[in-house]
């Protein structure tokens, strides 16, 4: 018996318009999600996320670039993790950077919240890795 | 023959006889018109020889005892008539086993009826002789190794403050006389930002014993800026007060002047290590930015079918072709930087550099009404390498412009301050400033941006700053958000 896949709904904070077009098309393609929400910094998407009118349609996984202009992916962070126990959903999170600097890699090893680090542009087989498990989590 | 084997005529002339036998010294008499000579056997003791051993004559005397230098100064002090007895002679003399020794002969004439008579003793002060010569080659070799150090010594009396100064410390200070100097007048050579931390180091250790080792700047008698060590140790007495300070002083001018410069190069060698890390990281981060991009819409590109999604996939391709080509251009500004920094340095007018850039950008000044004024009466030119002065003088002017604040009629001024020997540009302007709390030295970073306009690419004052440094100048920038921008140069 086939079960339809629950839709995931992904966030994207990036300020590279072309990385996001791609990563977008990309999700669409391989048929991951076709919920996924751009922003182009960190106080966008934390805006977003506090606004009372989103409660009931939080994301199930961010992906967060780490340099941006206004609030870059550390600020984020920060911030995600003192709202994040008031959101009453649980969201993964991962980086999604083109550093290879062992600093922002240790950093990230060190925030409890961030599920993983993936290297830009994007490893295909991890990326349908990632969906199928949120799916696993997502069926029990 | 011996005094004591002499047919001396009465019993006191025998005892003096005996006496003189006995004593650690030797006696000799000399008879100048018969030419007789007599020994007392302690003379032959002193020189290891039993009596009689070895014949009493002149001939031995001087052919073989005396050493052959110290003739003149025995015959001399033999022959001197001026005065009696004569001063006492060191010479050397034959021992029997173990060699020359330093004897110290007194010579006295006498005349009795059998004519004129000479008599004289000889004392061994071969060990006195030789510390005296090893105290004395231990002197000079103090002095030698005290010289070659440049290194004095002095000593000062708590009770009268009273300062003692050896010789070479007149040498250190170049003063020709060993004039006497109160404390108040050795602190005074010191250069004046030393003089309170001389003077305080010298209360200290008079006061609470506390000893002292500073590295000071002192300018000599003749003028002479040094760097001298000044090292202090309090003696105490038994009740813990101290009592006197003694210490050295010492030249060590070319030793410390060598370690600034080492230090100095190394700090600049550290920041433009540091820089140069910094640098290759973001551009291998840029760059590979773009190329992933670029690997990711020619996958994307293969993946898809669709016509209309091929035709925005190789837009984006097009797109990250020219910013690939942008950070190139970026690469070569600051390799430029490097290169241009042996260029020329020619006198340069601020006026004449400002209104180029201003006519250069006139449409961008008009369309947002800027108001620009300068000031650049206070130093008109500098010594600067003109394509420097031009991009520091465009990026911020460029700068003041993209962050305007849209509310308010952009106002930019521009002026220049002469301080001391150091040339300052300032730049000015009301617009929408930034949270320096927040970003702080990132400003002057690579690819660092804070606002989300469009045409920030964080490049301009990444270059500004290392233009201005590179010419041994710096830069810091006052912000308040809203209010305004300050940026102040020091241009040398």
């Amino acid at each position: 018996m086939i079960i339809p896949a629950p839709a995931v709904n992904a966030y994207i904070i990036d300020n590279n318009k072309i990385y996001v077009y791609g990563f977008k098309k990309l999700l669409s393609i391989k048929d991951l999600s076709n919920q996924v929400t751009h922003f182009n910094n960190g106080s966008e998407a934390i805006a977003h996320l506090r606004d009372p009118d989103n409660a009931q349609n939080l994301p199930d996984i961010i992906f967060l670039d780490l340099s941006m202009p206004v609030m870059d992916g550390w600020e984020f962070m920060k911030e995600f993790e003192e709202i994040k126990s008031q959101l009453g959903k649980k969201i993964s999170v991962y980086i999604l950077s083109s550093s290879i600097d062992s600093h922002d890699i240790d950093r990230a090893k060190n925030i409890p919240s961030i599920s993983d680090y993936i290297f830009k542009p994007v490893d295909v087989q991890r990326l349908e890795e990632i969906f199928k498990d949120l799916r696993g989590i997502a069926r029990q | 023959m011996s005094f004591s084997e002499d047919k001396f005529s009465d019993d006191s002339r025998l005892h003096l006889a005996q006496i003189i036998d006995n004593i650690n010294a030797g006696i000799w008499e000399y008879n100048i018109n018969t030419r007789a000579i007599k020994w007392s056997a302690g003379f032959y003791s002193i020189l290891g020889y039993d009596t009689n051993e070895i014949e009493c004559s002149n001939h031995i005397f001087f052919e073989h005892l005396l050493y052959h230098q110290d003739k003149a100064v025995f015959l001399y002090a033999l022959n001197d008539q001026n005065t009696n007895p004569a001063k006492p002679i060191q010479i050397r003399l034959l021992t029997k086993s173990s060699g020359y020794h330093w004897f110290e002969s007194t010579i006295k004439r006498q005349y009795d009826t059998s004519g004129q008579i000479i008599y004289g003793s000889i004392i061994n002060i071969n060990q006195y002789k030789q510390a005296e010569l090893q105290a004395s080659r231990n002197d000079q070799h103090y002095g030698d190794t005290i010289r070659i150090a440049k290194l004095g010594s002095w000593e000062i009396d708590a009770a009268t403050l009273n300062l003692t100064l050896s010789k070479q410390i007149y040498d250190i200070f170049e003063l020709q006389a060993e004039i006497k100097l109160s404390i108040e007048e050795t602190v005074s050579f010191f250069e004046p930002p030393y003089r309170p931390v001389i003077q305080n180091a010298i209360n200290n250790a008079l006061e609470f014993c506390q000893p002292y080792d500073l590295e000071l700047l002192f300018r000599t008698a003749k003028n002479h800026v040094i760097w001298v060590r000044a090292k202090g140790v309090p003696i105490i007495n038994e009740y813990g007060r101290c009592v006197t300070i003694r210490g050295i002083l010492q030249d060590i001018d070319s030793n410390k002047r060598k370690g600034l410069s080492l230090e100095s190069s190394l700090n600049l060698l550290t920041d433009q290590n540091r820089r140069l890390q910094n640098f290759a990281y973001i551009v291998s981060h840029n760059l590979r930015s773009h190329t992933g991009n670029l690997q990711f819409m020619v996958n994307l590109y293969e993946e898809t079918e669709l016509a209309e999604d091929r035709t925005e996939i190789f837009a984006h391709i097009k797109s990250i072709s020219s910013s690939l080509n942008a950070t190139i251009e970026h690469l070569n500004e600051i390799v430029k930087i490097q290169t241009e920094i042996t260029n020329e340095r020619s006198i340069i007018s601020f006026e004449a550099i400002f209104n180029n850039i201003q006519s250069a950008i006139k449409s961008n000044i008009e369309a947002l009404n800027a108001r620009i004024e300068y000031d650049f009466s206070q130093c008109p030119q500098i010594s600067y390498i003109p394509a420097y002065m031009e991009s520091i003088l465009q990026n911020l002017l460029t700068n003041a412009l993209k962050y305007s604040h849209l509310d308010r009629q952009p106002l930019i001024r521009c002026y220049t301050m002469k301080e001391r020997n150091h040339i300052y540009l300032i730049f000015e302007d009301n617009g929408i400033g930034i949270d320096l709390d927040r970003y702080g030295d990132k400003v002057f970073g690579m690819y660092k941006t804070f606002h989300q306009n469009p045409d920030a690419k964080g490049i301009g004052l990444f270059i500004t700053r290392n233009q201005i440094e590179a010419l041994g100048g710096t830069i810091k920038i006052e912000s308040t958000v809203n209010i305004g921008t300050k940026f102040t140069i020091k241009l040398v």
